[in-house]
């Protein structure tokens, strides 16, 4: 394996220093001359309602407020949160049916916390008195939970672009069947194949509705000046696309709209597209020249920003005696909630990753998604395939336990590779790591070992181990536009400027491209910096979703850097008067001529008079090469890359209050190649914790009037330091570098979250006999069934 | 759910001396509410759930903030002392088990280090920690007026869910619990959805194991009815017998049977009904 010099080492994080002192900036702690304060007021009170009036008449006697924004004060522009339109050529955005069904201030609310109106005052205590103080009345409509309740007759319809309240399924031009999967070569459908296994598993599957719980609660800064200029601060995860959607929302040319990235305080997917900005320049625009702050409270990031898809999955799976896959077939009833975003996306991957993952002869997927009065789900962190993961894990378990197969063995046989279409139907998986995983993993927990011990266990406290794997994606190509341009400039003193708009969601995603940049260019890292964040000097990139910035954005800077030293050659060849060919880098930046080293000169001589190219006073020639070198990198990624992990947890489940304890958990993943290895370990680790809570704890509550039970950490439960596992370890498995990833590079930002969730749910049944088809697998649940089924079946 | 995090208006009122405090309290009866770590009413202020126009701030009076121990006196409390202060006193730790162990795996450090023992039971939450173990101690409050001071039993003290016994002019001074006899013991439990949480069910339970068979028993049982509840059916059935499987056994659905748990977000009731009655045999043979 190659030695790099930057690339693989352990160095500090960039914003390590300014994230642990506290004294890194984000929007909620910029301050500006003349800032007002916004305040969204929202609908609390009702799920489901129409907008009959609103009554300013006391608020505006609130000391302090400066104007009262309604619904007609704003752009009536209905328009989509999500990015969609900017990801897939326009025709397949209306084959899957995306549509703008949104209000930047709403005439009907369509689940508790929709934004209604707006408040806008001299201080942030004013502006949230006086939105209390607003009047509104609704008129109450019927409230949609359910799938079952969104599909009758009679129900209320969400808008009357989706008739039925249906919001999304597989479009039949895209996907035969409404299904998506692939049929035998001989045309024989998943059911068909069904009637030769030997053994079909099936059940139904609650997936819930998580939410990502980032740090810091969405705020913004807004100000519309007196050039005309609107400008955003906000810690978006995309902000060109924001750009984009901001301009047209609000008719203005992208000259005319700007974003500042603000750094991320944490974001999974809920900074994707937009969700706050539309209301904080709304506002802004209603007082020109004025910077406005909108900071959302955690309770209304809870209830107004988008969470994880939850629904019903029903898959069943056909085996041979053996053990040969046969065919999977499923159906996912999906809750949408009030709005379209995202409507197609998770249960699209829910689909994708369960088609990537095992060599089944045929699979169809289909999946109805209904409008109903919840948050609408967008992006979070594995967008779809914790649902897949759910499922098809635990039904595999099922499956080899009854056809007396081991699990470990059963994996690594059939899980797809090398040559195998990954989640995309003839985008064939480069580079596979998995087996070196599943031996890592399984060795670490010491498998065998404790699978034996654990099996003779009796009382009430009972162990048991479980194996889940994964494949996830780096970017989404080819289904989703994975573009990203760089400039590099280098600057007199022979540094490098990088100017890239990718976001760092904390994911070391800005480490780790300078990591890429330094190395390609062969110099230390502090000769290169990545200047992002503002979209009056950054070229596109599409944002950080898919779990792209390493992949995408590390073969744009590479490309670059390779340009930038070329140019650097091509210039010292014709000082040195030689052919570029002839000369190779040497140590510090020299550059010498490979057959006469007499002949060499420095690359900081060459960045030098790049600028200060003056003529010489004695002869009058033109010193230097004039012309500062700026160039390119751009990259139209033509692949996506899957990583692979495999992950084992050890659980410890008390059958008499049903209570799981993880003891302890590997997530051995195949990365490729760590760039910033300290970042993959805390990817690994992080994503851990929120794969334990899908798997073991999290989920959002409704009351029977669609009202959020739990829209605070008093009572929606994630697990805390004290609750995650003491023995857990990260492993990071470079033995299939990536022939397309930078350096070998694959992602590992989202795949994480799924470690957890196929490995602690096959470790409770190992240790119960019984499967739990409902997460969060809650202490209730699995008393529960251990009742129905009359005791643990050991 | 909330739209603010802006406390709504109220005089604040800063007493230098509990003489002080019980002069407001007298003169503002109702209408004032007694803040010590505030972890609790301050929630309730900002999302609406408790108004009141004036706060009655005990922070600045000096000498409540104490543990006391004597052999007859037994331990008193005072006012605002935080709960970490109780984990960490020894006297706390070896005397009384359940009321340490309460305290010790009582919510978040965060809140610990600013939340009173004592506010935790006048808080009158049925999934109070410190009030369940408190119970079982047989532990008192010390409430005080213009007319005098009064020690109310807990056995007494929570009247329904968030309702205590103390009058409107009445301040909670302190917190008495009856000195430690030899053989007595104590033991708490509780089930979280995670470590930083309420409880869904807590128990504590004393037992006079000075003789040969159980003297007596209390067994409170919290977050199953509107207030911690004893158990006294149970504890009937451990006087005077000697503790076995057979009787844990018994008791365990002697206590599915008297409690009257509720579907929540946090559990259920069947759940909890079923646990409360494994906690209850587990706190039992943790004493033994």
């Amino acid at each position: 394996m190659a030695e790099y010099s930057v690339v693989g080492h352990r160095i500090p994080k960039l914003d390590a220093r300014e994230k642990v002192t506290g004294r890194g900036m984000y929007a909620g702690d910029l301050r500006m001359e003349g800032l007002l304060y916004g305040k969204i007021v929202r609908c609390w009170e009702y799920a489901h309602a129409k907008v009959k009036k609103i009554d300013f008449s006391d608020a505006r006697k609130v000391p302090g407020v400066v104007k009262c924004v309604g619904s007609k004060d704003v752009t009536q522009r209905p328009y989509n949160t999500t990015i969609m339109k900017l990801l897939v050529p326009e025709v397949f955005a209306d084959v899957f049916g995306e549509i703008a069904d949104l209000n930047i201030f709403n005439p009907v609310v369509k689940h508790q916390g929709d934004a209604v109106c707006g408040i806008i005052a001299k201080t942030e205590e004013a502006a949230e008195r006086a939105a209390e103080k607003v009047k509104v009345t609704y008129e109450p409509l019927p409230i949609v939970m359910t799938a079952a309740e969104a599909k009758r007759k009679d129900a209320p319809q969400f808008t009357p672009l989706k008739p039925g309240n249906l919001a999304a399924d597989f479009p039949e031009a895209f996907f035969p069947g409404g299904a998506y999967g692939h049929n035998t070569p001989d045309g024989k459908t998943p059911a068909q194949h069904m009637k030769e296994a030997d053994l079909v598993v099936e059940d139904t599957f609650y997936c819930p509705r998580q939410k990502q719980v980032q740090m810091e609660n969405h705020t913004y800064i807004a100000k519309y000046d007196d050039r005309g200029r609107l400008t955003c601060w906000t810690s978006t995860q995309m902000p060109k696309p924001v750009q984009n959607l901001i301009a047209e929302l609000f008719e203005l040319p992208l000259t005319r709209v700007r974003i500042i990235q603000a750094p991320i305080g944490g974001a999974f997917g809920c900074r994707l597209g937009m969700i706050g900005e539309p209301h904080a320049c709304a506002l802004a625009m209603a007082v020109p020249g004025r910077p406005v702050k909108v900071e959302f409270l955690r309770e209304e990031d809870w209830v107004a920003s988008e969470s994880r898809a939850s629904g019903h999955i029903r898959v069943r799976a056909g085996f041979k005696k053996d053990g040969t896959p046969v065919a999977i077939d499923a159906d996912y009833e999906v809750l949408k909630g009030g709005y379209y975003t995202h409507g197609s996306g998770p249960p699209f991957c829910t689909a994708a990753f369960m088609y990537g993952m095992y060599k089944w002869q045929a699979m169809a997927m289909r999946a109805n998604i209904w409008f109903n009065n919840m948050v609408p789900y967008g992006a979070y962190q594995g967008y779809g395939n914790p649902e897949n993961t759910f499922a098809v894990e635990q039904l595999v378990d099922r499956a080899c336990n009854q056809l007396g197969l081991d699990p470990v063995e059963w994996r690594r046989k059939w899980h797809k590779g090398i040559g195998d279409d990954t989640w995309l139907k003839g985008v064939k998986f480069a580079s596979c790591g998995l087996d070196d995983c599943i031996d890592k993993a399984t060795k670490a927990i010491q498998w065998d070992k404790k699978k034996k011990e654990y099996a003779k266990m009796k009382g009430t406290k009972l162990r048991g181990l479980g194996l889940g794997v994964m494949q996830h994606t780096s970017g989404a190509w080819p289904m989703l536009l994975e573009y990203t341009n760089t400039i590099m400039r280098l600057n007199e003193d022979c540094t490098v400027e990088i100017m890239n708009s990718c976001s760092d969601l904390g994911t070391g995603g800005h480490t780790a491209v300078t990591q890429m940049a330094a190395e390609a260019l062969g110099w230390p890292m502090d000769d290169v910096h990545l200047k992002c964040c503002d979209s009056d000097c950054n070229g596109f990139d599409i944002g950080a979703h898919a779990s792209r910035t390493i992949y995408c954005v590390g073969r744009a800077v590479t490309q670059a850097a390779t340009r930038l030293k070329q140019e650097l050659i091509n210039r010292a060849a014709k000082n040195l008067q030689v052919q570029p060919e002839d000369l190779a880098w040497g140590e510090d930046k020299e550059i010498y001529c490979t057959w006469d080293p007499a002949k060499h000169m420095n690359a900081r001589r060459i960045a030098k008079e790049s600028i200060y190219s003056f003529d010489d006073p004695a002869t009058g020639k033109t010193i230097g090469i004039p012309g500062q070198i700026v160039v390119t990198g751009d990259d139209f990624v033509k692949h996506c890359s899957p990583p692979f992990s495999a992950s084992c947890a050890e659980v410890e489940v008390d059958i008499e209050t049903g209570e799981v304890k993880v003891l302890s958990f590997v997530n051995a993943h195949d990365i490729g190649k760590a760039i910033h290895p300290p970042s993959v370990e805390g990817q690994l680790e992080g994503g851990s914790q929120k794969g334990f809570g899908y798997v073991l704890t999290e989920d959002i509550y409704y009351d029977k009037n669609g009202l959020c039970l739990n829209n605070d950490f008093t009572d929606y439960k994630m697990l805390g330091p004290s609750d995650m596992p003491v023995d857990m370890k990260a492993i990071l498995v470079e033995s299939a570098p990536d022939p397309l990833g930078p350096f070998g590079a694959k992602s590992c930002g989202e795949s994480a979250l799924m470690g957890p969730i196929g490995s602690v749910a096959n470790a409770i049944y190992d240790a119960i006999g019984i499967q739990i088809n409902e997460a969060p697998i809650t202490p209730e649940r699995v008393l529960a069934a251990i009742r129905k089924n009359g005791g643990v079946k050991k | 759910m909330s739209n603010s995090r802006i406390l709504p208006e109220f005089e604040l009122l800063v007493p230098q001396s509990v003489s002080e405090a019980v002069d407001m309290a007298a003169q503002y009866g109702d209408k004032a509410a007694v803040l010590a770590g505030g972890t609790d009413l301050l929630i309730m202020l900002q999302k609406g759930s408790a108004t009141s126009e004036y706060v009655i701030a005990m922070g600045e009076i000096e000498g409540l903030d104490y543990i006391k121990y004597g052999k007859a006196d037994g331990l008193r409390i005072g006012a605002l002392t935080t709960i970490t202060r109780m984990v960490d006193n020894n006297t706390v730790k070896k005397n009384y088990p359940a009321l340490w162990q309460a305290c010790k795996q009582h919510s978040a450090p965060q809140i610990r280090n600013i939340a009173t023992t004592l506010g935790n039971v006048m808080r009158a939450s049925p999934s109070g920690d410190c009030s369940c173990a408190l119970l079982a101690l047989g532990a008192a409050v010390m409430l005080e007026s213009k007319n005098g001071r009064r020690e109310v039993p807990m056995d007494d003290f929570f009247i329904n869910y968030g309702k205590t016994a103390r009058k409107v002019d009445e301040i909670a001074v302190e917190i008495v619990i009856p000195p430690v006899q030899n053989g007595v013991v104590s033991s708490f439990m509780r089930m979280t959805r995670t470590n930083f949480d309420l409880s869904k069910v807590n128990v504590a339970v004393q037992l006079d194991l000075s003789g040969k068979t159980c003297n007596e028993a209390r067994i409170a049982v919290g977050a199953v009815a509107p207030t911690t509840i004893r158990i006294k059916k149970a504890e009937a059935l451990l006087k005077g017998v000697k503790i076995n499987d057979a009787l844990l056994e018994k008791i365990a659905s002697v206590v599915s049977k008297e409690i009257k748990p509720i579907d929540d977000v946090r559990s259920t009731a069947e759940y909890r009904r079923d646990v409360s009655a494994v906690l209850v045999r587990r706190a039992i043979k943790a004493c033994l």
